[in-house]
């Protein structure tokens, strides 16, 4: 059996499912995901809190991640791929026809589970969202260069070496170059796929604790394998399984007292 | 358990054999194809040595002047087994060189003595080639004499004779009519005709050209004299005659004459050359240069001249070209060779130079055997060398097989006699006997570049919008058939595409010329037109063009266009250009056409290329991580965006060794250029002129290029060149990837 530190902030527990409009980030609402004829995800419909972290759990192809890639529609780019139903950001369905995909991808950013910067310099990468938008005023870009490297926690280690290649980087400070590109841009929300699954004990702690940090400006959707990760930085978790939203409720109540027996036994280490 | 690991520990052996010879195997083969190149490098670097090596000289006899008297000129036939001279009492001797099987000959033995001339006042000799002598005796008349030899083939060997030949049946010419004595005279004729200058006893210079005109009843040939007397006064140096019986030369110390010659024999004073002392120094000597066209002149302080005639203002005028330095004392003595441009100079402290003119090449410059020579003659073949000094003769063996090639001739301008100016010149061969080859790598080099670069102008943009298009936009099951079947492209023989653009593409190009300018600037226009069409269709509409059919709907639209572009063309043609093009441009604008031009080639070559282009820069830019595309989008950038800030440069060494390739392909691409270039070895970047390739030239002249000769030895270096450029061009390629990709390469 797998012991679980729930999470022991002391952020107060939310009705999940009646927030208020301003507690709201975003609403899925009947979400069906097809690729080609097989069903990925059963009618799913949660709210996600602003400026919280929440998790999704669950075995590996349950679904996690296809849900997280609906968030800011990077399942577009899969043809096969099939949408119904509908996710509300601002009370607008992002799915509707005049919505601009890259609009959208601005206000919802990605951290992919292996760090991916540019063949750029450290400065290069953490300004290209900005460059997309016609930003190319040098002082302007300092500024968001130093502000978006603290807050993923990496500017004191590379600030002597902005010009250099990202890929002179360890594995966890891409990731966290990475992240700092992503919320140079200023999104809403920031999805994390697995963000530190390719990282060693170490880096995953810095990216745990910048995690921790950075909710305090944005909304978080982490997905993760590792149970501990789920309960040591969401404030809620949903567990998924076979592309059903089984569970979703707040970190404690989840790995204390599950309601589904599913649950149980998966954070109980039966199946997954 | 011991059992088991020992059978393990054999097993491993076996393994660790296959891994040794799997190894030995592969460096085996990368060092045999390093060897092949290596030896291909030697091998033309071989082959091409020996036209930059100097002259070597090699002493063979020495043996008392035969004869008696002072030498007046001397020579030698064919084979240099037998030499013969001229003495200033009238007399010819022939003497053997060497030692002959099946004879007694010694080297220096008297073969044969004739008085040809009695008691002569003057001499003359013609230019070598011509072998005829004269000697001016007393009545103002002349005697022609014609060294001859006759072989004959006794138990399998040949024996030459030597015999005395006359022409006029041995007869005197009468030069002068006056009768007066001469004290120079100047011969030279043409096979029929006959030019004579003399100066007689008084110093009045006269001319007298005979005239041969055949009668058409009986066969005979009869010469009509015409003659003159030109208006000089005072003592003359030197009198010369030029084998076409066109000039007549005098010199009055830096004073140098030039008078024309008519068909009719009128004379004419052409030019009159002061030779300035003080820059070039006192002239001491004087002569032809094989071919006739250029006048060497020797000078006190050691210096030869070279003068020939030049286009000007006031017509064709001698004018100075470029000098020579032959040691530090007076130039005694200039000897022609009989063909080439080479020439030998005595000089008065006894060193025999050896230059070659239009190369500029200073061959030799020495006492020979430090023996002091007076006088020196050379063999038909310009193999030995015979020089007198006091009362000797010493023969030489002499190897000078390259004297035209040196490397500022390959690779500068060069002053070819009767060309205006300086000039990159490519012709090896040509009808004139007086011809001289001009080797100059530079116009072919340039057009190797050019239809390369024309080719590239055509092929990159293309090769590479299709390869990204395919990689990045295209649907993966249209991918999986377009990709194979632009790679085949690149198996098509060239040949094919050579023939196709000589025969069909070059006559189409030139009849229908404002249709293929227009197609090229309609057709891209088009596509985007299109396209931004397309982006506004109802989305009903677009929806069932998917999966890339959308290109499909592409190839209507762009073969009405090309369709149109040719439908008008003569209407264009019509209206624009005065209803021909071709003479519009040639006309009009002064613009060389060329049936066959950089335009045919750019296309045909540019096809050539695509495939190689496509294929490489295609699997670049496909290979560039979905991860870096996706870390792109989700940062809010649209495809665009993310194919030109983070595909292309991921992808940016690939497509740079995509490019690179094609180029050393276009560079070394034989059969299309051969084909569809009018191979002419001209300099300019003009599209409607077309051009030689170093390829091209070595395939074409290679079959009739004697083996060893100077013609065959540069078609090596034309190779090495080539082998040279795509080496360079390679090299450079890989260094900038490998830069590139140090740079860019994603994990």
């Amino acid at each position: 059996m797998i012991s679980v530190t729930p999470n022991t902030s002391n952020v107060e527990s939310l009705d999940l499912a009646n927030l208020t409009p301003e507690q709201t980030a975003l609403e899925i609402r009947n979400l069906n995901l097809h690729y080609g004829d097989a069903q990925a995800l059963y009618d799913i419909s949660m709210n996600i809190p602003k400026n919280r972290v929440t998790a999704f759990i669950g075995p590996s192809g349950c679904g996690k991640s296809t849900l997280l890639r609906c968030i800011n529609r990077m399942n577009d780019l899969v043809e096969i791929c099939k949408t119904s139903g509908e996710i509300r950001l601002h009370d607008k369905n992002i799915y509707d026809k005049n919505v601009d995909v890259a609009e959208l991808r601005r206000q919802v950013g990605m951290v992919f589970q292996r760090p991916n910067p540019f063949p750029k310099s450290i400065y290069e990468n953490v300004v290209y969202g900005m460059r997309l938008q016609g930003v190319n005023d040098r002082r302007t870009l300092d500024e968001v260069v130093e502000r978006s490297l603290k807050g993923a926690a990496l500017w004191d280690e590379v600030k002597d070496r902005l010009n250099a290649s990202a890929f002179g980087l360890s594995g966890g400070q891409q990731q966290r170059l990475v992240i700092a590109r992503a919320i140079a841009i200023e999104p809403e929300v920031l999805l994390l796929d697995e963000p530190t699954s390719a990282l060693d004990p170490i880096s995953t702690l810095t990216i745990e604790e910048l995690i921790t940090e950075l909710k305090e400006k944005y909304t978080v959707v982490i997905v993760t394998h590792n149970m501990q990760q789920a309960a040591r930085v969401s404030d809620q978790t949903a567990f998924m399984y076979m592309g059903k939203l089984i569970e979703y409720a707040d970190t404690n109540t989840l790995f204390t007292t599950p309601a589904q027996k599913q649950t149980e036994d998966y954070i109980t280490g039966r199946y997954g | 358990m011991a059992a088991s690991q020992r059978a393990e520990l054999g097993a491993s052996n076996v393994r660790l054999i296959k891994d040794k010879a799997a190894r030995w195997g592969v460096t085996l083969g990368g060092g045999l194809v390093l060897m092949a190149l290596l030896l291909i490098f030697f091998y033309l670097l071989y082959v091409v040595e020996p036209i930059f090596r100097g002259v070597e000289v090699e002493h063979q006899q020495s043996f008392a002047v035969p004869g008696q008297g002072q030498t007046v000129a001397m020579g030698m036939e064919e084979q240099s087994e037998i030499g013969y001279r001229f003495a200033d009492n009238g007399t010819l001797s022939f003497f053997a060189l060497t030692q002959k099987l099946g004879t007694d000959w010694q080297p220096g033995q008297v073969l044969l003595t004739e008085q040809v001339a009695d008691s002569p006042t003057a001499f003359a000799a013609t230019q070598p080639q011509n072998k005829r002598y004269a000697y001016a005796v007393a009545g103002g008349k002349a005697r022609i004499i014609e060294p001859k030899f006759r072989s004959q083939f006794k138990d399998g060997r040949r024996l030459t004779t030597p015999v005395v030949g006359f022409a006029n049946e041995g007869e005197l010419i009468q030069v002068d009519p006056e009768g007066r004595t001469l004290s120079q005279i100047a011969y030279e004729y043409n096979g029929e005709s006959q030019l004579f200058a003399a100066v007689t006893a008084d110093n009045q210079v006269i001319v007298n050209f005979l005239q041969a005109s055949r009668s058409f009843l009986t066969g005979t040939v009869e010469l009509k004299s015409k003659f003159a007397e030109l208006p000089i006064n005072g003592q003359v140096d030197d009198v010369v005659v030029t084998p076409d019986l066109t000039q007549v030369f005098v010199r009055q110390g830096n004073r140098f004459y030039v008078y024309g010659v008519s068909r009719t024999g009128t004379i004419s004073e052409r030019q009159l050359l002061n030779i300035d002392r003080r820059r070039y120094g006192e002239i001491t000597s004087m002569q032809l240069l094989a071919g006739a066209s250029s006048v060497l002149f020797g000078h006190a302080n050691g210096l030869v001249t070279q003068w020939f005639e030049v286009a000007g203002e006031n017509g064709r005028q001698y004018q100075y070209i470029r000098e020579f330095q032959a040691g530090s004392s007076a130039i005694k003595d200039i000897v022609a060779e009989y063909y080439r441009r080479t020439f030998y100079t005595v000089s008065e402290t006894g060193e025999v130079g050896v230059f070659h003119t239009t190369s500029e090449a200073d061959l030799y410059f020495s006492h020979i055997d430090n023996v002091k020579a007076e006088r020196v003659v050379i063999d038909p073949r310009a193999n030995t060398l015979l020089m007198q000094s006091g009362n000797e003769l010493h023969s030489f063996k002499l190897e000078n097989e390259h004297p035209e090639v040196t490397w500022s001739g390959i690779w500068q301008e060069v002053w070819y006699e009767g060309y205006p100016e300086p000039q990159y010149v490519w012709q090896s061969t040509s009808g004139s006997d007086d011809f001289e080859p001009k080797f100059s790598l530079v116009p072919i080099s340039f057009g190797t570049i050019k239809a390369a670069a024309y080719a590239m102008l055509f092929a990159v943009p293309i090769g590479l919008a299709a390869a990204v298009y395919t990689a990045y936009f295209m649907s993966p099951g249209v991918r999986k058939v377009v990709k194979p079947t632009v790679e085949i492209m690149e198996a098509l023989p060239t040949v094919i595409l050579g023939f196709l653009a000589g025969l069909w593409l070059a006559p189409l190009i030139e009849e229908y010329l404002p249709g293929i300018v227009a197609t090229v600037i309609l057709v891209p226009l088009a596509i985007v037109a299109f396209a931004a069409l397309s982006s506004v269709l109802p989305k009903v509409w677009r929806n069932r063009f998917t999966d890339g059919r959308a290109a499909l709907i592409l190839l209507p639209i762009v073969a009405f266009v090309g369709w149109l572009s040719f439908e008008l063309s003569p209407w264009v043609e019509q209206a624009l250009f005065d209803g021909n093009v071709r003479q519009y441009i040639t006309n009009e604008l002064g613009i060389t056409f060329d049936q066959r031009n950089s335009l045919v080639v750019g296309i045909a070559m540019g096809f050539a290329v695509i495939p190689t282009i496509f294929s490489i820069a295609e699997d670049a830019v496909f290979s560039v991580p979905k991860h870096l595309s996706n870390g792109s989008l989700a940062l809010g950038a649209t495809t665009w965006q993310t194919l030109t800030k983070v595909v292309l440069l991921t992808a940016s060494p690939g497509i740079f060794s995509a490019v690179m390739m094609g180029l050393g392909r276009a560079v070394g691409e034989t059969m299309i250029v051969l084909m569809a270039t009018g191979n002419t070895p001209i300099m300019d970047w003009n599209i409607f002129e077309g051009m030689r390739t170093l390829s091209a030239n070595i395939a074409v002249e290679m079959p009739e290029s004697e083996v060893g000769s100077s013609h065959y030895r540069i078609l090596f270096l034309a190779a090495f060149v080539l082998f040279i450029f795509t080496f360079a061009f390679n090299t450079v390629a890989e260094l900038v990837r490998q830069r590139l990709r140090d740079k860019y390469s994603s994990m």
